[in-house]
């Protein structure tokens, strides 16, 4: 097309300049994917607190799911005055042109959750190896032998191949020796509970129902196993693993049927993107931010500087810990749940 | 990237779907549901093998001016329909043995095969697919093996045909999709495409040619990007599945194995969930733009470069954004997860003689991440060449979940009617009852030899308010396809100079018809009005 389309951007920016004496005028800039999402809001108001708290100031964009909106709305940010900014990006194939655009600008790109996998990008993320590592290990206390089934995410998701890698790291030593047998793993088209719940059956029907334990990846594919666990009769007589701290999987770990929800709080990854970006925004370099390793582990290989949180396993001892945090509500976390049987339900 | 990335960043949303300043106001077509009393009762049914397709085909095995439709019914039966309507009535629709009716259909396209003047079908499967010779009378009957067609077993998923240089037989591109033996782990499993050619110079199919690498093809388009005189073959690939696949464009020579274009001759690395393509001289500067449906962002894609050096080059740049048809996520409802796009189509809804746009929509089964409702689009152009929403103005903004789908003349009252396939419910139909549309013409091309229905000519038609110019193509959008009348809105304009450029290049007498009426171009002879009836 020859013609020239004038875009008229319908982003809307919320702009919040901090006053205050301590301001050091630096402007952090955010984009969002898709802001409405729920989940996203916890994020916002650490980040903020954290960035206004240091006298900056914080402004956002909203790409509303679209990978192209994101591409203007990061040029916005720029022309907006943004000495730094934090990407959560709709299509990590898709934002290359946007960070090119800002590191030729000299400002500075945080990758925040999502992997932007180029070398002048910063990488913020909970590690989700360790996630699987956690996952690995809660399972493995409750039951140290026997049949293992493995439940992994979408294969279309490189996440899913990072905890299935964290999960083998933990339990490699019992597999060599024999003491546990891996009966079966499957991947979860599309992440989907009804996906996962029909390779657990297919798994319980080709092991005659004898599985001692099941690793799941998250806590949508975990309420999938539990469903194919119960109607055979052996949900919380089998441990199960999860992720993310979903209400129904607090309350499936509050109840027993689920051992662990590995739980990324929000609140420290928002906090943590904040102080990052305004350390590079005053010139500290990739490599000196503190804890920041080397990773290449991305899909291309691509060496970058890394900051990766610890997440924290939530069972039925410390279930209290997201009740206090404002997480979930403790009604919804101990629903249905005996009393005496878990203290944070008392 | 963009050219125009001059952004007006405003505080608070901006008012939408309103034309310019000093643009006249869009004229919103007005779409009346008629599924409950068409006679059409199909649905697009089965488990993951049927994810995608969902085809529905227009054309006319009856000789009678009107289009009937064939439904793809996945694990059921395909379905046939008469068009038993009149003109300018609710669309009425009667059910039909026709031979077609095989399951396991995915995606359905007519055109003819055998050059007999009888629009011949071609059935995509789970498992073999089918040609279907035209008998007459809306009868049909398997051609595989009279034709040497190899029908293969694979998933199929896409359709193209073109006829080469001289070929007294079509070339007929078949996608195919993830190896359906594969259901516990189907990434990286992508099956070969199949390229059928002419045996020699005889009238029946070559042994297939794999079309190395395959990416999961979705839609695939035989479309002349370039006017070069030869159609290319643009395949749309979906990347949930494969591994290091990307878009492609196949540069076809007679005679020769085609070739993929590199990132040397100009094409970029585009990687997206390819499902549907549609094609359209927006700028009516000679060249298409294409639209590409897929997850989240749709893109439009236009060549890029100095005009001289862009025929060379297939470097496109995605103005999506830029025109208002990313078309990213529900317009409707409190939805904010992305959009699942099928089928797209260009064409023109409301007669002001610009080319709008509609996207069929509905998640893939039940994916968490995307949208559970949402609502086909209906894009129209304005005449700032920008498009906005107005699938539920209109009518059309269903939440079913689509796939396939046709905008075509269905009761032959010069307003495109809406047909959209479901999967798991009902497919709708809806008629075009505008009263304020412009004016219109209808043209069937006709010519002699093997390529009756001039696939790959250019019909050009100088209406208001400005000159359109549609490539007659078989194949693109999602599973679906038709043949017979090719329409124009013309604006006000009470008369249009139409000509044809041939399949061949030999470019047709500009001829001034009159609107609002329906014609026949046979090649070196004057249009021959025809009406209904």
């Amino acid at each position: 097309m020859k013609k020239t389309v004038l875009a008229l951007s319908c982003a809307v920016f919320s702009m919040g300049f901090a006053g205050g004496a301590l301001a050091k005028d630096k402007i952090i800039g955010v984009s969002w994917s898709n802001f409405q999402e729920e989940r996203w809001k916890t994020d916002e108001a650490a980040m903020k607190a954290a960035i206004e708290a240091a006298g900056d100031s914080y402004i956002s964009a909203d790409a509303q799911s679209s990978a192209s909106k994101q591409l203007t709305d990061v040029e916005s940010l720029i022309a907006q005055g943004a000495n730094a900014l934090i990407i959560l990006a709709q299509d990590s194939s898709a934002i290359g042109p946007a960070v090119e655009k800002a590191v030729n600008e000299g400002i500075s790109v945080v990758g925040y959750d999502r992997l932007i996998e180029n070398p002048d990008a910063f990488y913020l993320t909970f590690d989700n190896k360790e996630v699987g590592r956690m996952q690995a290990r809660a399972v493995f206390e409750v039951q140290p032998e026997g049949n293992y089934a493995f439940i992994k995410g979408s294969s279309a998701d490189p996440n899913a191949d990072f905890l299935f890698s964290g999960q083998m790291e933990v339990l490699k030593d019992a597999i060599d020796s024999g003491k546990i047998k891996n009966v079966g793993e499957a991947y979860t088209d599309g992440w989907l509970p009804a996906n996962a719940q029909k390779n657990m059956e297919q798994i319980l029907t080709a092991n005659n129902n004898e599985v001692d334990a099941v690793v799941a990846s998250n806590d949508g594919t975990a309420g999938g196993v539990v469903a194919a666990l119960s109607a055979q009769g052996l949900a919380g007589s089998v441990p199960v693993s999860g992720q993310d701290g979903d209400h129904a999987a607090l309350n499936r770990v509050a109840l027993g049927t689920q051992t662990v929800s590995v739980w990324k709080d929000a609140r420290e990854l928002g906090k943590a993107a904040a102080e990052i970006a305004s350390a590079l925004a005053d010139g500290t370099a990739m490599a000196d931010i503190p804890d920041a390793v080397k990773w290449s582990d991305g899909p291309q290989g691509v060496e970058m500087d890394a900051v990766f949180l610890k997440p924290l396993p939530i069972t039925k001892d410390n279930l209290d810990q997201v009740i206090d945090a404002g997480w979930v509500s403790k009604d919804v976390a101990c629903q249905g749940v005996e009393a005496g049987s878990v203290a944070a339900c008392d | 990237m963009l050219r125009f990335a001059i952004l007006l960043a405003v505080m608070g949303a901006v008012a939408p779907l309103r034309a310019a300043a000093g643009e006249p106001a869009l004229t919103v077509p007005r779409f009346v549901e008629e599924t409950a009393t068409s006679g059409i009762d199909n649905v697009y049914a089965g488990d993951w093998e049927y994810m995608a397709g969902g085809g529905v085909a227009a054309f006319d095995c009856n000789d009678d001016g009107f289009s009937d439709l064939l439904f793809a019914g996945g694990e059921d039966r395909a379905k046939f329909y008469r068009n038993a309507g009149a003109p300018g009535s609710a669309l009425r629709f009667e059910a039909q043995e026709s031979g077609l009716e095989l399951d396991r259909v995915t995606g359905t396209y007519p055109l003819d095969i055998d050059g007999d003047g009888i629009t011949d079908i071609m059935l995509l499967r789970v498992g073999e697919n089918v040609v279907m010779r035209g008998l007459g009378g809306c009868r049909f009957e398997r051609a595989n093996e009279a034709w040497g067609f190899d029908g293969g077993d694979a998933w199929s998923t896409a359709f193209a045909a073109t006829w080469e240089h001289g070929a007294r037989w079509p070339t007929l591109a078949v996608g195919n999709y993830i190896d359906r033996r594969e259901d516990a782990f189907p990434w990286g499993s992508c099956t070969d495409n199949w390229l059928h050619r002419p045996e020699n110079d005889r009238r029946r199919f070559a042994a297939p040619l794999a079309l190395k690498p395959s990416h999961c093809a979705l839609s695939m388009l035989f479309t002349d990007w370039n006017r070069s005189g030869t159609p290319d073959l643009r395949i749309s690939n979906d990347r949930e599945y494969y591994k290091g696949g990307q878009e492609q464009l196949w540069r076809f020579e007679a005679g020769r194995a085609p070739a993929l274009y590199t990132e040397a001759d100009g094409w970029k690395r585009l990687r997206i969930w390819g499902m549907g393509i549609a094609s359209s001289d927006l700028d009516r500067d000679g060249y298409p733009e294409y639209f590409l449906t897929s997850m989240a962002d749709n893109k439009l894609q236009a060549l890029s470069g100095a005009e001289g050096a862009r025929t060379a080059r297939p470097a496109y740049e995605d103005i999506a954004y830029a025109s208002g048809v990313t078309a990213h996520r529900p317009y409707l409802g409190d939805q904010v997860k992305p959009s699942t796009a099928w089928h797209a189509q260009f064409d023109d809804v409301n007669n002001d003689g610009r080319a709008d746009l509609f996207i069929a929509k509905g998640n893939v089964a039940e994916m968490p991440d995307f949208a559970a409702k949402d609502p086909n689009n209906l894009l129209l152009q304005s005449a700032a060449g920008s498009f906005q929403e107005a699938g539920d103005k209109a009518g059309v903004a269903s939440v079913a979940i689509a796939r396939g789908a046709l905008l075509a003349d269905l009761n032959l009252d010069g307003l495109l009617d809406l047909v959209v396939a479901n999967r798991w419910s009902k497919a709708q139909i809806w008629r075009n009852a505008s009263t304020d549309a412009g004016r219109w013409l209808q043209v069937k091309l006709r010519q002699d030899g093997a390529n009756r229905e001039a696939v790959g000519a250019w019909l050009e038609v100088k209406g208001e308010p400005g000159m359109t110019r549609r490539e007659i193509t078989v194949g693109g959008g999602h599973a679906s396809g038709q043949s017979g009348w090719w329409h124009a809105g013309l604006g006000d304009a009470r008369q249009a100079d139409v000509r044809v450029i041939w399949p061949d290049g030999t470019a047709g007498e500009w001829q001034r018809l009159e609107s609002n009426r329906f014609y026949v171009i046979e090649r070196g002879r004057p249009a021959r009005g025809w009406s209904p009836g």
